[in-house]
């Protein structure tokens, strides 16, 4: 089985994660002479499946494409991958991860993760992560006799999505959910399901998806003061991120939090492709290593992250 | 209702990390702490069974003998009771040998709510609650800023890009929860000296009945590498021109490197 699957998630179109690892399952299948088979789920998910082909995918199998728990597309995935394969790729996103697991526990396959580079050596899979703060990396491989597909969460960013001529086979898995079925069925895994949605405000540009954010902190002082960061965030094209302090502040929703509430951590190397810091005190949030480059101003009265404004590549 | 909150004991955030000679975290070395997402779910725990939604809280670690401590600092913030899983065979587990002995303890155990922090300080894998909800065959609600326990169903509070979303499911259930649910209380004097006499149980892979050949020497992983990470390249400092200057000549840079 030379297959390397990857998650496809959408949200009405593919996620920018769906189109990442549709790139890098396809450089990883070549490299291993298979294919590249994409797991579409969420909304948009059977229409858009087959534009996934841009990106490199061979095949697409759509597991539901309905707004549900990811968890609620556990079986369907688990049997789409079950008889093997090289590798699944799956994004390092609350989603991503959930799934990922599910896949772990569902079939005893080995995980790695979260890393930011994979390739195959000698036909064997060596993921690459950073470990430990940044301080090492290791390159960890699935142990003798391990079944596949290896679990592999890719941080955002380590594949560059390369658009191709390509098209994708689409098909719809067995056990699929639609926006119409219940998701709970007792002879599956059990689901959860969302019984109240509640929206506080319009939709933030979501920063898992940020290639570029522009993080703020105490320092920055007030809602104004973030207004401003979002001047800079829109002339970028990127996101405003905030710490925890801010957000408890009510300066910015939670939504825009970045650090341990699941929506972008920079402390576990999520990197997007910049980050522009002002006015955050030298917390453990910001991981070394993690951002291709930075843009910092120190704050006075906390303590900065650096000592000076600089540009770090 | 009972509920047993997940517990790993982790380097504190301030240790100095190393990995020993065959490529393991030295947790020997390190001052260990419990991992502070974890101190949340306890709190989450807490706050249900204080507002008598909840009758029992019980802390469950797997860990090397050490992880008593943590196992007693949780007990000292409250809580009932504790079980550690210690065995020689468990050095180097992954994710898939922790998540499958953590399940083997909770089917054991049968809480109606195993609740985990989000992510561990030292992994990072944020993968245990999926695994172990997927082997117990149970629903998993994740990265909830709140749990709500009622009749028999469990209800989560979890943010979305616009809002947030209640997800339900039917008891028993897996969970985890962010640093959303509230500050973690600590741990008083009396809840200190209460901790002492609270029981702390001890099961090894053979009381869970677990042989060390199924869990494939503990690993399907294995680290073949360890190095130090590449230099980064020099910094290069824009200082001493008027702002304006200074802000375009970043976006020059930025430009030329195509990152905007
Ligand atoms: C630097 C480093 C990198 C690693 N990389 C990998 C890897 O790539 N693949 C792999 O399979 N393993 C890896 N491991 C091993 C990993 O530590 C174990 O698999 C671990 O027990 C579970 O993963 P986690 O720490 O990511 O937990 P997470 O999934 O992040 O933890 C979530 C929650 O699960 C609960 N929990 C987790 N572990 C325990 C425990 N031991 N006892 C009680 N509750 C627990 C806690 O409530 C915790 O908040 C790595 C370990 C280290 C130190
Ligand atoms: N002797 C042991 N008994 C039980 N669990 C252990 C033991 N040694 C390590 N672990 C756990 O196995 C996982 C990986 O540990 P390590 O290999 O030390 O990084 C962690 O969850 C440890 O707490």
């Amino acid at each position: 089985m030379s297959e390397v699957f990857f998650l496809a998630e959408f949200a009405g179109t593919p996620a920018r994660s769906a189109q990442e690892l549709a790139t890098g399952a396809a450089k990883l299948a070549r490299e291993a002479g298979g294919q590249a088979v994409g797991l579409a789920y969420g909304e948009g998910a059977a229409d858009g499946a087959a534009a996934l082909g841009t990106w490199g995918a061979a095949r697409v199998i759509v597991l539901g494409d309905s707004n549900a728990p990811v968890i609620t597309h556990a079986a369907a995935a688990a049997s789409a991958i079950r008889d093997g394969g090289l590798a699944l790729l799956a994004p390092a996103t609350p989603n991503g991860r959930d799934l990922a697991a599910a896949m772990v526990g569902l079939l005893g396959v080995p995980a790695f993760g979260p890393v930011r580079a994979v390739r195959f050596e000698d036909g064997r899979l060596r993921a690459e992560a950073s470990t430990l703060q940044g301080t090492s990396v290791t390159i960890s491989e699935p142990s003798d006799g391990a079944p596949g597909p290896a679990v592999v969460l890719a941080l955002a960013g380590t594949f560059t999505p390369e658009e191709s001529s390509g098209t994708a086979s689409v098909e719809t898995a067995e056990t699929a959910e639609t926006a119409e079925t219940a998701p709970a069925d007792g002879g599956r895994l059990a689901a959860p399901r969302i019984v109240e949605s509640h929206a506080e405000g319009k939709a933030a540009v979501n920063l898992e998806e940020a290639q570029v954010i522009v993080a703020g902190g105490r320092g920055v002082g007030s809602s104004d003061g973030f207004a401003q960061l979002q001047q800079l965030a829109d002339a970028l094209g990127g996101a405003v991120g905030a710490s925890r302090a801010a957000a408890d502040a009510g300066w910015v929703p939670y939504q825009l939090q970045i650090g341990q509430t699941g929506k972008v951590d920079l402390r576990r190397h999520s990197a997007p492709g910049g980050y522009a810091d002002s006015g955050e005190c030298g917390g453990h949030q910001q991981g070394p290593g993690c951002p291709h480059w930075r843009v910092r101003r120190p704050v006075r009265g906390w303590r900065p992250v650096c000592d000076r404004p600089q540009v770090d590549r | 209702m009972k509920i047993v909150v997940c517990v790993k004991q982790v380097p504190a955030t301030t240790a100095e990390k190393r990995y020993t000679s065959d490529f393991r975290l030295d947790r020997a070395s390190a001052e260990s702490v419990i991992n502070p997402l974890d101190e949340y779910a306890i709190e989450q725990a807490l706050r249900l069974q204080e507002a008598g939604a909840v009758e029992s809280v019980a802390y469950l670690s797997m860990g090397p003998e050490q992880t008593a401590e943590a196992l007693r600092r949780a007990l000292a913030m409250g809580g009932d009771e504790a079980y550690l899983v210690t065995d020689g065979g468990l050095g180097g587990a992954d994710l898939w040998a922790t998540a499958r002995v953590l399940a083997a303890a909770l089917d054991k155990l049968a809480p109606d709510v195993a609740l985990m922090g989000m992510a561990s300080d030292d992994a990072k894998g944020s993968l245990v609650p999926g695994a172990v909800a997927a082997i117990r065959g149970l629903p998993l609600l994740s990265y909830g800023s709140e749990l709500r326990l009622e009749d028999s169903v469990a209800r989560i509070r979890r943010l979305n890009a616009t809002g947030y979303d209640i997800i339900e499911a039917p008891l028993p259930v897996v969970a985890s929860v962010t640093d959303q649910v509230g500050e973690p209380r600590y741990a008083s004097l009396k809840g200190i000296m209460a901790a002492k006499r609270k029981p702390l149980e001890t099961w090894s892979l053979a009381d869970l009945g677990i042989s060390a050949d199924e869990l494939h020497g503990a690993a399907l992983t294995r680290v073949v590498e360890v190095r130090p990470p590449e230099p980064k390249a020099p910094t290069e400092r824009i200082e001493g021109i008027p702002p304006e200057e200074a802000a375009s000549r970043i976006a020059d840079w930025l430009a030329a490197r195509k990152l905007i």
